[in-house]
């Protein structure tokens, strides 16, 4: 049960992604009646704050797991959880270096 | 060890999420660059040319943005105007029907003096059409055919001349991949002069945007290139991939297709030119002829060679489409 816990930061991260997706689709469609001059901007902003609000639910959700479970198989399926969030970025990075 | 562990994982795994966040926000914001440039005024006209046009509204097919264009009709030897064959031109990203950068207008007078009529419009979000995504041609297409609607079937400025009986297309870079996406899907087009297209948006993309500097980041770093192009599509619904002239390009045969390229362009390499010319000449019945320009960098072919670049141009168009005839019906 308390390895399944260990998901949670996984699940945060999967579950608030497709929250902003759903709400960008939203305020995509919203603001398109308006033109494209208001669309970007908003759909912009909807995703900038999107994110930031799910960085700090990020990190809440992270830290509310450790303090409630720090075995060690938790500890692993967490270090996965780093691995599987890195190595897309780094991989990315290191194959496109800036110019 | 649990203890001594729990600390450096779940600042690893806090850093490695707001990482991930941090680079979603920035490509987004490059997204949001890449779809969208304020439009560049026009200042000149057919008129400085000494043309007869018409101010014209071409709604764009299926989702009928109404673009903004010229329609001039051609001069012929006599002196008299024409219709007969109507020449779409087709201008470059983030720019417009003038388009002083490779002399649009100055091309789109020259083929009206020699007997073409020319349908000119600013394609979406450019020029004085109404603000819509940059699309790379992708979306862009639908602005052609609309305009390829609007002289089959639209209300024409100038009832007294007729409706044409051939239409042709003209694209310069960006232009020309957007023509050769649209000429793919529409028959209606029968002879196409493609100078400087690119074979596939993406690859292109990839390798300029780094290259530009946007507000607040400054220079772009190579790794966001890829997810700005992802975010385009989830943000404003812009597929930056599916900008492909050389998945359909071979389908413009048996129409007879010219190919122009500058031999120094460093902004779409020749390689583009070279994947086109492979593809289109794929079916058995193609009529491709192809023309690269010495010494001559991105769609500056006919800024370096003027007349060259006319001659050429019109004797294509009269071989896909036919001279034009004068009043007494005589070949010009």
């Amino acid at each position: 049960m308390k390895t399944i816990q260990a998901f949670q930061p996984l699940v945060a991260l999967i579950g608030l992604a497709a929250l902003l997706i759903a709400l960008v689709t939203v305020a995509q469609a919203v603001s398109g009646l308006a033109g494209f001059l208001v669309e970007r901007q908003v759909v912009l902003i909807v995703w900038l704050a999107g994110l930031l609000i799910a960085s700090v639910v990020f990190a809440w959700v992270v830290r509310r797991t450790l303090r409630r479970d720090a075995s060690r198989s938790s500890l692993l399926v967490m270090t996965l959880t780093v691995l599987g969030l890195a190595s897309p970025l780094a991989l990315m990075l290191l194959q496109h270096p800036a110019h | 060890m649990s203890m001594t562990w729990r600390r450096p994982i779940a600042g690893l795994l806090i850093l490695s999420g707001l990482l991930t966040l941090a680079y979603l926000g920035v490509s987004s914001y490059i997204a949001e660059q890449l779809v969208y440039e304020a439009p560049k005024p026009i200042v000149s006209t057919p008129a400085n040319l000494g043309l007869r046009f018409a101010n014209v509204t071409v709604p764009s097919r299926d989702d009928h943005i109404n673009l903004k264009g010229w329609f001039i009709p051609g001069v012929l030897p006599d002196g008299r105007l024409t219709v007969e064959r109507m020449i779409i031109v087709v201008h470059g990203t983030r720019t417009n029907r003038e388009s002083p950068g490779d002399h649009l207008l100055q091309l789109t007078g020259a083929l009206a003096h020699n007997g073409l009529g020319v349908l000119s419009f600013d394609m979406r979000g450019m020029g004085e059409s109404p603000p819509a995504p940059l699309s790379m041609g992708n979306l862009e297409q639908r602005d052609v055919l609309g305009a390829v609607d609007f002289l089959r079937t639209g209300t024409l400025p100038i009832p007294e001349l007729g409706r044409p009986r051939f239409i042709g297309g003209l694209g310069i870079s960006m232009g020309a991949a957007t023509l050769l996406l649209a000429a793919a899907r529409e028959p209606a087009i029968q002879a196409v002069v493609s100078d400087s297209a690119f074979a596939d948006a993406a690859p292109l993309l990839e390798r300029e945007i780094p290259k530009r500097k946007v507000a607040v980041i400054g220079q772009i770093p190579g790794g966001l290139a890829p997810s700005a192009l992802v975010m385009a599509r989830i943000l404003y619904g812009v597929d930056l991939f599916d900008a492909r002239p050389v998945d359909s390009i071979a389908r413009i045969a048996p129409r007879p297709l010219l190919l122009i390229h500058g031999a120094a362009d460093d902004y779409v390499p020749i390689s583009n030119f070279q994947q086109l010319v492979a593809a289109a000449t794929l079916p058995a019945t193609a009529r491709v002829t192809t023309w690269i320009v010495p010494n001559t960098r991105h769609a500056q072919a006919f800024k370096n060679t003027g007349a060259a670049y006319v001659a050429r141009v019109v004797t294509f168009f009269d071989a896909g489409l036919g001279v034009a005839r004068t009043s007494t019906g005589a070949a010009a």
